[in-house]
């Protein structure tokens, strides 16, 4: 392919250097032949003009004779006008011939032999009145009037041929300018073409004396391993030879292994079944001997399979006797159907049995012993009450599939009551958040007016004590103390609705942290009141914090206001994880572990009777105008037990102090 | 001479700290504006004359522009932004304390209800220096003393 290609190219640049070279030959002959038409022309223009000088020249001969003859009357000077005529005659048949491929021309030359013949005539007209008489002046200067004609008319022939040529020869000459320049790129441009062509052809050249190299040397290596080849091939074949006898061998071999092998199957087979058989299985010899068992038979008997094996068949019945008498009819009759006997285990269990036996021979027919098979009978026995069993079962699952068909029916009604609980649930937290956001208006514009009159009331109070009556003075300290109630009032009332609303994230909290903080909020009353606080054993537990520390508040809180006005204030927090406690109203989980925190102070304590009462919302057992609280803080200790899914109680006496026992589970 | 503004819509809280203050031996001057846009005008505006406040008390709940957005534009503002805030509102709802504190709240007071407790408020607020050292104190520090 390639090569051809590059055949091509060549064949290509060496016909374009030809067309060049023809092109260059075709300009040449152009322009010799251009060359040559000037000359022509040239030629033909002076033979015009040298005819026209001639014309003019002959005429001017005879006018100067015929002058002479004028003046001098002498005949020497008499012009020969006939033979003039003749001349002219000739020369102007000349000119007109030479001028017949131009019309301008034509009309010229035939106005000029006008004017020429029209001289002569007066001219011989003027001699022939010469020798009568003297002629006039006005005659000589009609003479001249007309050979000024001629010289006129000649003029303007000589110029309309000058013309001519000149309008020839520039027309040639414009296109004969261009041919050297084109000659010469020509020239180059094949001279180009040629050492290139020259240059691509050496290259091919040595490319394919290359690869003629290269083909030689590759044929030589080429014949070198085709020689190899051969003669491996031959040692292969002889090897393949080889091998293929040594493969019939195996083959037979193969042959040989397979049926033995097919052999084998066929006894493994066959003793595979017999293992197999659920019946007790038994060869036995002409003399009662046993030669084979099955494993069944071990099975039945409880005996193993060596210990069997050449002992007495009949050792093994309940009846030896019958036994005996069984295998002594296969032998006679040579076989036994449905025989009954009754094995004895080793044990002393009895299964039933009916025997079936045949006897067996050798190739030449000689009995060789008794084949026999029992078929254990208990079984059918069995059947029979299972059958009735089944029947009981099979109406008991018709039972059941019935309730099953109505536990799907009480299944859809609960799925539909799950939806409407669902809904429900949705219905509750728009609900809630509502509450919410009353909770946030309750938390500030509630206390706007309310913080208003108390710092109003105070100012009065402070301020203008002076100017105002002792009533007056009570009546604002009332406004007061009724706005700071409410204020407390308000607290507690958020906080409530927060232990209910709020998000419960559970954290692992060191309860002590947070005991001590609350007894830092103390402080000025610890003080005041000279109380004694002991926080001992703390532990950590998953709570909610916030909510955690407003139950301690809440307790500690309580612990010193319900003190006891003649002791200081004694409080003991403490808390510890618990697995299990006996306690009274209360049942724990026994398999969790809690964390069980208690406060105990030595106050006031309350009647037995109100340990649940105080857990509600407003109740109060003092009177408040001496002890101040809303009864809000023990309802939202009880909430934030719940939340927590603990237990809390309350033990007390009155004026004997009070525990307070919190069982949040530790998980 | 501290200068301390106060932007509260409600004119008797804004005359009820007016009166706390001068009673207190730290000297003070005190400017009040009536709403968060009222504040932030003057705030940017006149930053250089006066000069920036060295603490700006807040309310929260104020028509035109309420104290949270104040405070996110005032810690948002370069000029601005080290300014100590300290919270003064009626509620105490605890998302409002957490958003300001997030915001960059130094310290949230609830309004005390009484002359005495305000003064005694303001008092130990101004004691704790936050044009010198930037904190913010304990979310409950204030809240709890009132009440």
């Amino acid at each position: 392919m390639i090569k051809k290609e590059k055949h091509t190219r060549i064949k290509i640049v060496f016909l374009i250097a030809i067309i060049a070279l023809m092109l260059l030959s075709l300009f040449s002959y152009l322009r010799i032949r251009n060359l040559i038409d000037e000359s022509v022309l040239v030629n033909h223009t002076q033979k015009i003009k040298l005819e026209l000088n001639k014309t003019l020249s002959i005429l001017q001969e005879v006018e100067s004779n015929q002058r002479g003859y004028i003046f001098t009357k002498d005949s020497v000077f008499l012009p020969p006008v006939d033979s003039a005529r003749i001349i002219l005659t000739f020369h102007l048949d000349n000119i007109a011939r030479l001028t017949n491929d131009n019309q301008s021309q034509v009309q010229n030359a035939l106005q000029l032999r006008t004017v020429v013949f029209k001289r002569l005539d007066y001219l011989q007209k003027m001699l022939n009145d010469a020798k009568i008489s003297n002629l006039s002046t006005q005659r000589f200067l009609t003479g001249r009037k007309l050979m000024s004609e001629v010289g006129n008319q000649i003029r303007e022939m000589e110029k309309e041929e000058d013309k001519l040529l000149q309008r020839r020869t520039s027309s040639m000459n414009k296109s004969a300018s261009l041919t050297p320049l084109l000659t010469i790129l020509l020239i180059i441009g094949s001279i180009l073409i040629l050492v290139s062509s020259y240059i691509k052809i050496i290259k091919e050249l040595r490319i394919s004396d290359l690869l003629k190299l290269n083909i030689e040397s590759t044929k030589n290596e080429l014949e070198l391993t085709n020689k190899e080849l051969a003669f491996q091939n031959k040692e292969k074949e002889k090897r393949a030879a080889e091998l293929i006898i040594a493969n019939k061998e195996l083959i037979i071999q193969n042959e040989e292994k397979e049926k033995r092998a097919a052999e084998l199957i066929i006894a493994n087979y066959a003793r595979s079944l017999i293992e197999a058989s659920l019946d007790p299985l038994v060869t036995i010899s002409a003399s009662g001997k046993i030669l084979d068992v099955n494993e069944a038979s071990i099975k039945v008997t409880g005996v193993p399979r060596e210990s069997l094996i050449d002992t007495d068949f009949s050792d093994y019945f309940t009846e030896p006797q019958k036994a005996q008498e069984g295998y002594r009819q296969v032998f006679k009759k040579g076989f036994v159907a449905d025989y009954p006997l009754t094995i004895r285990h080793k044990n002393g269990n009895q299964t039933d049995v009916l025997y079936n036996a045949s006897v067996y021979k050798d190739d030449q027919g000689n009995v060789l012993g008794v084949f026999a098979a029992a078929r254990d009978v208990t079984e059918q026995k069995w059947a029979k009450d299972l059958r009735i069993a089944n029947k009981e079962l099979a109406f008991q699952n018709e039972e059941k599939e019935k309730r099953a068909a109505e536990l799907i029916i009480a299944n859809k009604e609960l799925v539909f009551q799950n939806e409407e609980k669902e809904k429900r649930a949705t219905e509750l937290i728009l609900a809630n958040k509502e509450l919410e956001s009353f909770t946030y208006i309750s938390s500030h514009d509630l206390q706007e007016p309310l913080r208003q009159i108390q710092n109003f009331s105070s100012r009065i109070l402070a301020n203008e004590q002076k100017s105002m009556t002792e009533k007056a003075i009570v009546y604002f300290e009332k406004i007061n103390n009724a706005a700071n109630r409410m204020q407390v009032l308000i607290a507690d009332l958020l906080a409530y609705s927060r232990t209910t609303f709020a998000e419960r994230k559970f954290e692992i909290i060191d309860l002590r942290i947070i005991a001590e903080q609350v007894k830092s909020e103390f402080e000025e009353v610890i003080e005041v009141k000279n109380a004694k606080i002991e926080i001992s054993e703390m532990c950590l537990t998953n709570v909610i914090p916030f909510q955690m520390r407003q139950l301690l508040h809440n307790l500690l809180g309580n612990a010193l206001k319900f003190s006891n006005p003649d002791i200081p204030p004694h409080i003991k927090i403490t808390s510890s994880i618990i697995t299990f406690v006996q306690a009274p109203n209360i049942s724990l989980n026994p398999e969790k572990e809690y964390c069980h925190i208690s406060i105990t102070d030595n106050g006031i304590g309350f009647e037995p009777q109100y340990k649940d009462r105080i857990f509600e919302v407003f109740q109060r057992l003092h009177d408040k105008q001496k002890i101040s609280g809303t009864g809000i803080g023990l309802a939202i200790v009880k909430k934030i037990v719940e939340n927590h899914n603990g237990f809390i109680t309350a033990t007390s006496q009155l004026n004997e102090g009070a525990t307070f026992d919190v069982y949040i589970p530790n998980n | 001479m501290k200068t301390i503004f106060l932007a509260d819509d409600d004119a008797d809280d804004r005359e009820f700290f007016e009166e706390a203050l001068k009673e207190i031996d730290i000297q003070t001057t005190l400017t009040t504006v009536k709403d968060g846009a009222e504040l932030m005008t003057v705030l940017v505006d006149n930053l250089l004359d006066p000069p920036p406040p060295h603490v700006i008390f807040l309310d929260l709940n104020m028509p035109r522009k309420n104290g949270i957005e104040c405070l996110k534009e005032i810690r948002e503002t370069p000029r601005l932004k080290n300014i100590p805030v300290v919270i003064f509102s009626t509620s105490a709802y605890p998302n409002a304390i957490e958003t300001t504190y997030s915001l960059g709240a130094n310290c949230y007071i609830c309004k005390p209800n009484s002359h005495q407790l305000l003064k005694k408020t303001i008092e130990t607020v101004l004691s704790h220096n936050f044009w010198e050292r930037n904190q913010q104190l304990p979310k409950d520090k204030f809240l709890l003393a009132i009440s």
